[in-house]
């Protein structure tokens, strides 16, 4: 990459910062003002007007919200995330222990995603015929697949019927992990398999289609040969922004897949901290994952851009 | 969150040839119509009250009196699932129609006036991207509370970009054909610009992107019921219901579960298909 | 093994049922084609769009689109296509053929560097080691003259011009030694000065390497020109096959000589007394400059147009001619209003019209006096409005209160006006040709009766003949209603046909300017010469402008001979027009 491509990349950056600056004022500000800590706090017990007051103080209520705002990011920066109303414990505490599982799972889903999304798309655009058909049908069925259904579906079929991988928890190291997320991956993977064969079918077949692969075949080219310095490297911008996107989208949606497989990860604490309007533990988790999307994608950005240098280019305003 | 974030919500090609074969089109057009029909007509075809406990065996198996079986409190199922068809199939309505209007008319104004209301718009959509749907949604609820009103305008939000990055696109490009610049070079009015040329170039478009956004919508608001941060229990929207019969799937009574999972992927399977439709339809328009 | 290289044998090519009727059956698109080329031979083959001239060359090289077929025989120096195992063809082709398209750009791909793709089949078909392939990429690059070799090897296509692009697919081609290439369109995306210099590559390297040429081209002239034999195709068939240096003579088939009549230059217009009338519009020192990205990414200024200065008199009609990047079009918008002038005035009787018009009815008063035909006529109607529709909202904006009679009636006027049957009113731009379209956009923009109408390259997307027709009407209306015409173009034969008027424009400037005859006919500026001399026409022989070292090339190569020119240095590099260096 050169300078050229570079200082685009670098403007870009700053946006992703601007971005992420102005989503953590959103989720800040947005609990803050809206929710009732006090409620939150005390658990429901009709609090005395002294012990309010003692709360206000200790959580720093009283303070403009931009002074609460402030030493919120400032805490954040310096690695102290507040402490949960709920739990009356640091947040750190609470997230540290659940972030690795979520982590894994995530990884683990991102496998079988790129292996099966994009190794379908590519045989469905190279065969043709019965096997692009039934990649068709099979990934339109997939698409309407959410989390959710093909979870239960698992927990059926693997909790009743068939019993070959647990339904229940995460496990006690890393092979035993991995044993415990195989459903759960599978059931966060299924609809993002089907998208991404299919953004990667069209990808493909746009290629195949494009005149420079025409030039490369009067050229006399190896097909094999064409498909790998032609057509599969000018798809790939394409399958990794939507590869990248899906990915960062991930460590959001697994909640759905921690909760129905009783996964004790980032999700199912950032669910239930909701549910309870934990607000510190929701604050923080939120902004983790607002962060872990805009950086994911940044990467990706940057891949690409080293793919193709013109895309980091801004557009010229005409 | 959902699909409907990764791509602008378009349906890839193959979808769309799909769509030329006609009996497939028929079939969803039909199912469609009665799911909708169950949505309007739902609590009135019910054969038992959705609420009544005990009208059979608990986790009883399907059979005649009970064509989807019984839960595990023994209410009937199938009057259930029609009990709960309107929220299912209503929210996700109210959802594609607030980011449509929103996401539209943010995007026609950004591409027309263009300079900074059109950065003061890409840096608001930017910013309402970079929050994944589910995470917006959980937002709401610690807000708000639990319940569908906040998952609704949280998800109405949260689809901002999709609509709006489509629409800003496609009204910047008719916006920059000649035919725009002949019309202004004629002396015809910026309103009638507007509202007889551009605003019905782009009507095809959104009602594409509403259709595929419907059953995005639909996915996404059953997942935060089943995460238990939309409607609550007893009421029997499909993804509570999904959720509360995950119990009984291990004692080998799936019914509870299954069959409103069955109805939302068969609905959004039907959507898509119409949805493709409707995309090629928009995009025969467009060429 | 005979003389003939090339040969098409009745062929025909039918495409593939539309998928919305599937019922119709496959609908033949080329008819019977039979052309024989020989070897070392240049044969044109010559249509509009439409023609099936592309589709044939394509059989040939084994690109037609999918579900496409042929009937007849394609024969390559003897060998029928249809007969050879499938590896043998491949490797025919990708030795004994080279082919070059229209658009280089679109050819190329766009992620690899130009020596990637130079090296790519000399390396995968011809087993070079990588560094020999590299060293004769290089010198190959040298040979169709582009400029400092070493370095074009390491960038990528959107960094070159088109017509440097089109020299590397040259190059790229000729890395095979193919006896035969089939050049499809190949300049027809470039300016006119540009066409000449790569014409003048095709013309050494056929000189030098004993190439067989086929040739497809809309341009008469120019095949013509650089051609052998030339075949004319309309409607699929080959209508007529004529000797090139005697085909105005012996041309007998009707379509032919509307074809050749085109791309006659047509005669001066009678010049008109300028009257002593003050001048309807007057522009002075215009300038307009955009901020663009450069190639390092930081922002620069591009003066679009500079110090631009002229007249147009009430009823004349003024031709703003220049290749590509002149400021021509930018100039007819600053104008129309369409751009706002850095500096400069324009006046339009009398009024200063330098700023864009704010609100509606500032634009509608100048709505009156200026009107605008854009080069696309599909792009420039509303696809949704029928002809009827369009036009009526064109008049109504100046007839607010006009009955729906009255409109109707005003319609056909403008219908009529522009020759356009009635009965078309209620189609919509889609089921139009381009020429029905480009009346309906002159039919709204006379619909204001302005006095000034600009064309911005109005007829450029259209086929020749149907050129001619518009070119003809725009004539007559302004005899019939005394607008004045300001005509953009990039072909001077066209702006002969019309205007009595010319200023020349390249790179933003005004290089000269004057009653039209004066200019074409005895030019003083050195680039409005060479601009003249790039048109093609008869006994021309097209020249490079820029010393390349094929001059120092062996006079005599056969086919069987590698020309490695004894030097590699590359050429003095000279800056040039209308190209990135």
């Amino acid at each position: 990459m050169n300078r050229a491509t570079i200082r685009p990349l670098l403007g870009k950056l700053g946006g992703l910062l601007l971005t992420l600056f102005l989503a953590s004022v959103v989720i800040f500000a947005a609990l803050q003002l809206t929710g009732d800590p006090i409620a939150a706090i005390t658990g429901g017990v009709r609090p005395t007007p002294e012990l309010i007051e003692t709360i206000r103080a200790q959580y720093h209520l009283d303070d403009p919200i931009w002074l609460q705002y402030l030493r919120w990011l400032g805490g954040i920066v310096t690695g102290d995330l507040g402490t949960s109303f709920v739990y009356k414990t640091p947040v750190v505490d609470l997230i540290a222990p659940r972030i690795g599982i979520t982590v894994l799972l995530v990884l683990y889903t991102v496998v079988l995603i790129v292996v099966f999304g994009i190794g379908s798309g590519i045989l469905a655009a190279r065969r043709g015929g019965a096997t692009d058909k039934a990649v068709l049908v099979a990934t339109s069925v997939g698409v309407a697949l959410p989390t959710f259904v093909v979870a239960i579906l698992l927990i059926w079929l693997f909790g009743r019927e068939l019993g070959w991988f647990p339904v229940y928890g995460a496990g006690e190291g890393l092979l035993d992990n991995l044993y415990h997320l195989t459903l759960p991956a599978i059931s966060l993977s299924v609809l993002y398999i089907a998208y991404l064969s299919r953004i990667t079918r069209g990808a493909v077949v746009a290629q195949l289609g494009s005149e420079h692969v025409d030039t490369a075949r009067v050229r006399g080219i190896p097909s094999e040969q064409i498909f790998r310095r032609h057509v599969f490297l000018n798809a790939s911008p394409q399958v990794l922004s939507i590869s990248g996107a899906t990915i960062a989208g991930l460590f959001a949606i697994s909640a759905i897949a921690e909760v129905a497989f009783g996964i004790g990860g980032l999700g199912s604490l950032l669910t239930e901290a909701a549910a309870r309007k934990d607000l510190p533990v929701v604050q923080v988790i939120s902004l983790m994952l607002v962060a872990l999307f805009v950086v994911v994608n940044a990467v990706v950005d940057v891949i690409i851009a080293a793919i193709d240098p013109d895309s980091a280019k801004p557009r010229r305003n005409a | 969150m959902s699909v409907a974030q990764l791509a602008g919500g378009r349906v890839p090609r193959v979808a769309r040839r799909a769509a030329q074969r006609e009996w497939l089109f028929i079939v969803a057009a039909v199912v469609l119509l009665g799911i909708v029909v169950m949505a309007l007509f739902g609590p009135l075809l019910a054969p038992y009250d959705p609420d009544q406990l005990f009208v059979g065996p608990s986790n009883g198996a399907v059979s005649a009196s009970h064509i989807m079986g019984t839960d595990d409190l023994g209410r009937d199922i199938f009057s259930r699932v029609l009990s709960g068809a309107a929220a299912s199939v209503f929210a996700p309505v109210v959802v594609v129609v607030l980011s449509g209007v929103l996401g539209a008319t943010l995007a026609v104004v950004a591409a027309w006036f263009g300079g900074w209301v059109d950065g003061v718009s890409n840096r608001i959509i930017d910013v309402i991207f970079a929050i994944p749907g589910l995470v917006l949604a959980i937002l709401a609820v610690a807000m708000f509370g639990k319940g569908l009103v906040a998952p609704v305008l949280a998800l109405s939000i949260a689809y901002l970009p999709i609509v709006s990055r489509l629409v800003r696109g496609g009204a910047r490009a008719e916006l920059g054909k000649p035919y725009m610049a002949a019309l202004r070079i004629q002396g015809v009015s910026s309103g009638a610009i507007a509202f007889r040329h551009l605003v019905p170039a782009l009507l095809p478009m959104i009602i594409a992107q509403s259709t595929i956004g419907f059953g995005y919508a639909m996915l996404d608001l059953a997942a935060i019921s089943f995460l238990g941060l939309g409607a609550q229990p007893p009421a029997s929207d499909w993804g509570v219901m999904i959720s509360a019969g995950q119990a009984s799937l291990l004692t080998g009574a799936p019914e509870q579960s299954v069959f409103p999972a069955l109805l939302v992927v068969v609905t959004v399977l039907a959507v898509n298909i119409l949805g493709a439709r409707v995309t090629a339809w928009a995009e025969g328009k467009d060429s | 093994m005979s003389d003939l290289v090339l040969e098409l044998d009745h062929l025909s090519i039918a495409a593939p049922a539309p998928l919305a009727a599937p019922g119709a059956g496959p609908r033949t698109i080329v008819h019977d084609v039979t052309l024989q080329v020989s070897a070392g031979e240049s044969v044109g083959l010559v249509g509009e769009s439409g023609s099936g001239k592309t589709l044939s060359v394509r059989s040939v090289a084994g690109l037609l689109p999918a579900g496409f077929t042929t009937t007849g025989a394609i024969r390559v120096e003897g060998h029928d296509l249809a007969q050879l195992p499938k590896a043998e063809l491949r490797r025919l082709r990708a030795t004994r053929i080279g082919m070059v398209f229209q658009t280089p750009r679109a050819h190329l791909n766009p992620l690899r560097t130009i020596g990637d793709f130079m090296t790519e089949a000399l390396i995968a078909v011809a087993k070079e080691r990588p560094d020999a392939a590299r060293r004769r990429a290089v010198d190959l690059l040298a040979e169709v003259g582009i400029p400092d070799p070493e370095r074009r090897m390491r960038q990528r296509p959107a960094e070159l011009s088109g017509g440097l692009l089109q020299r590397v697919m040259i190059a790229a081609t000729l890395a095979m030694d193919p006896p035969i290439l089939l050049a499809d369109e190949i300049t027809t995306a470039l300016d006119v000065t540009t066409q000449e210099e790569v014409m003048a590559v095709i013309a050494d390297l056929r000189k030098h390497r004993d190439l067989t040429l086929l040739f497809i081209t809309h341009d008469l002239a120019l095949a013509g020109a650089v051609c052998d034999r030339v075949a004319v195709m309309q409607h699929g068939r080959v209508v007529e096959t004529l000797n090139a240096a005697t085909m105005r003579q012996d041309a007998t088939d009707p379509y032919t000589k509307r074809l050749l009549s085109a791309s006659l230059p047509g005669e001066v217009s009678a010049e008109r007394p300028t009257d002593a009338a003050d001048p309807v519009l007057v522009v002075q020192s215009l300038r307009k400059v955009f901020s663009v990205l450069s190639p390092k990414g930081r922002r620069e200024e591009f003066v679009a147009v500079d110090d631009v200065g002229f007249r147009l008199e009430p009823g004349g009609s003024l031709g703003i001619v220049g290749e590509s990047g002149s400021g021509k079009s930018t100039t007819a918008r600053v104008i129309c209003g369409l751009e706002a002038a850095d500096a400069g005035t324009v006046l339009v009787k009398g009024e200063d019209w330098t700023k864009a018009a704010r609100g509606t009815k500032a634009r509608r008063h100048r709505a009156r006096i200026a009107q605008m035909v854009f080069q696309d006529p599909y792009q420039s109607l509303d696809r949704r409005q029928t002809v009827r529709e369009c036009l009526s909202e064109a008049v109504a904006v100046h007839r607010p209160r006009a009955s729906r009679v009255e409109l109707t009636a005003r319609v056909d006027e403008l219908l009529t006006a522009v020759t356009l049957d009635l009965d078309l009113a209620g189609q919509r731009p889609r089921s139009l040709s381009g020429g029905q379209r480009q009346r309906v956009a002159i039919a709204r923009a006379l619909a204001a009766d302005p006095e000034i109408l600009v064309l911005d390259e109005a007829v450029s997307a259209l086929d020749v003949t149907t050129q001619v027709e518009i070119l003809t009407l725009l004539d007559r209306i302004r005899r019939e209603t005394g607008v004045a015409l300001l005509m953009i173009s990039h072909d001077l034969t066209t702006v002969r046909r019309v205007c009595d008027q010319v200023v020349v424009m390249k790179s933003g400037r005004v290089i000269e300017q004057g009653p039209i005859a004066d200019v074409l006919d005895d030019p003083r500026a050195d680039y409005t010469r060479t601009l003249l001399d790039s048109i093609p026409r008869e006994g021309w022989v097209p020249r490079r402008r820029i010393p390349t070292r094929t001059a120092s090339l062996p006079a005599v190569a056969t086919r069987a001979t590698r020309i490695i020119p004894a030097e590699s240095v590359a050429p003095e590099s000279i800056p040039r027009r209308g190209e990135k260096t």
